[in-house]
């Protein structure tokens, strides 16, 4: 049976976030920042959960390799910034020790005796927003499909890789269906690689979320990123309704017109593979 | 049925622990007291520092067992003093703020076993035996309740919200006694241990003849490889403590 992996620093999974800083996520979100700010934070916050997962006493646990590949004008590139810009995947104690900095911000919390207390916490930055020219989708998930398949290649027992696709637009470099499907087609013993979307909006429009069939869809665009998608597996569709979302069988890892609490949830459903072995 | 002279037997305990792999700590504990009051905790691994926090716990519940929300605080308040949280990196920071996660079960034997008193928090199995048959489980008492994501005691208040719809002496305790049994027996258990027993205990051969004949560190640790080799067994830390 796929997806039951024992995820382990002796067979870690990987984690792989596609984002899309076309010119485009420069518009502003209802909630008054740009879409490109408003994942940028999100992303640095699913980074901080996922190092934090990882985090003993004694340091920090591979438990997952992670990589972003960002994508503009005529670029695919690492997402990542500093020493970590020469490879797409690192491993998660790699990028907890190069963050671009790390800023001190409040928090409150409960003091365990009925009060609240406001705490200085720690908040590592790896990204900063950027929105600029075109949307080389095609080209992204190309160098992901290179990069996932080397990282199988080399990791045949494990878990399969997970890649969160974040976009606010069409492709301007030609048909990504195709990539996507061979992104797909890519898989460990234990199951074929993850691939989730979700599209980004303002905040304008009804969003959908999970859809089962291209038929719950409007139009070609959305249609063609529900057939790019993968089926949710059971644990992470458990997850997901444990959230509030309606799911059914079928349900896709695909969210359209997705508003800002949706982009949060996406990230921490996507990334949310079994520890199955370190509870 | 003649009566069991349980005041005669001694139940000096069997406690035996594998880890999950022999190159990583073991974050179970155990402890017990001269006065009848025995503790188990299995700390979780994904988490800041889950075998402190199961260690604290453990000690504290066999010099007082009597667990109460101030009780909880006390233990979490000792165990915020091991760190100086401000001076640690952002990452440690981050995992201790979150926190530590272990499970509690707690055993009070009095009389004899006349009056026996199971507290349990988490998924940390107690079982009452007569010969091989069991006759109560507790928390759990199905293999498919063992899911994975148990509520643990965290050393973050907040993680501990559960606690508070719970009334501590009655839905987190159970009262027992070996009075009436011929052959009693009581095991504690941590999560791994407890699903393969309770896998197990429809089968032809008992479970428990099978934990009865293991007397040695050694025949425990190679009981657990083999079903840990034949798909038997989650491997994770592994502990029994045995009063037969």
């Amino acid at each position: 049976m796929a997806y039951k992996a024992e995820i382990s620093r002796e067979n870690p999974t990987c984690i792989l976030f596609v984002i899309d800083q076309s010119g485009s996520m420069d518009e502003i979100t209802e909630a008054g920042r740009s879409k490109a700010a408003f994942v940028a934070d999100v992303l640095n916050k699913t980074l901080y959960t996922l190092v934090t997962s990882c985090s003993k006493s004694d340091g920090v646990r591979n438990y997952f390799d992670v990589g972003v590949i960002a994508y503009a004008g005529s670029q695919v590139t690492s997402g990542f910034g500093g020493a970590l810009s020469g490879d797409i995947v690192h491993p998660i104690h790699a990028i907890s020790e190069n963050t671009l900095r790390v800023e001190e911000r409040k928090k409150k919390v409960d003091d365990g005796a009925g009060g609240i207390v406001e705490l200085k916490t720690k908040f590592p930055v790896w990204f900063d927003p950027k929105s600029e020219g075109g949307t080389p989708m095609r080209a992204a998930l190309g160098k992901t499909i290179e990069t996932v398949g080397g990282w199988c290649e080399q990791h045949p027992g494990s878990y399969p890789p997970t890649i969160l696709h974040v976009t606010d637009g069409q492709s301007t470099d030609g048909a990504p269906e195709e990539m996507a499907n061979g992104l797909r087609q890519i898989s460990t013993k234990d199951g074929q690689a993850l691939l989730f979307n979700l599209h980004v909006n303002t905040g304008a429009g009804l969003e959908i979320v999970f859809p089962t069939a291209e038929t719950d869809l409007n139009d070609d665009y959305s249609r063609m990123l529900f057939r790019m998608s993968s089926p949710l597996p059971a644990h992470l569709a458990k997850f997901a309704g444990d959230k509030g979302y309606t799911i059914a069988d079928g349900s896709r890892g695909f969210i359209f017109n997705g508003d800002p609490q949706c982009v949060v949830d996406f990230f921490e459903i996507g990334t949310r593979p079994r520890l199955v072995a370190d509870r | 049925m003649r009566p069991t002279d349980l005041r005669s037997k001694s139940r000096l305990p069997l406690a035996f622990s594998v880890p999950k792999r022999e190159d990583q700590d073991n974050e179970d504990s155990f402890q017990r007291s001269a006065k009848g009051v025995y503790a188990l905790s299995d700390g979780a691994s994904v988490s800041f520092d889950s075998a402190s926090w199961a260690r604290i716990l453990v000690r504290r519940y066999t010099r007082n067992p009597e667990f109460t929300r101030e009780w909880l605080s006390a233990a979490i308040a000792e165990f915020r003093k091991l760190y100086d949280r401000d001076s640690l990196p952002w990452m440690q920071q981050a995992s201790f703020d979150k926190g530590s996660f272990a499970s509690l079960l707690g055993i009070r034997i009095a009389d004899g076993g006349r009056a026996i008193q199971v507290l349990s928090v988490g998924d940390s199995l107690a079982v009452l035996c007569d010969g091989d048959r069991i006759t109560a489980t507790f928390p759990l008492s199905s293999a498919a309740e063992f899911t994975g994501s148990p509520q643990l005691i965290c050393t973050n208040p907040m993680q501990n919200a559960f606690l508070d719809k719970m009334d501590f002496s009655y839905d987190l305790v159970a009262d027992w006694t070996f009075r009436g049994l011929e052959q009693p027996a009581l095991l504690c258990m941590t999560d791994a241990l407890g699903h393969w027993l309770l896998s197990q205990r429809d089968r032809n051969s008992s479970p428990i003849s099978v934990l009865r004949r293991l007397r040695t560190p050694g025949a425990f640790a190679r009981f657990v490889q083999e079903e840990r080799a034949a798909g038997r067994m989650k491997r994770d830390d592994t502990t029994l403590i045995a009063l037969w």
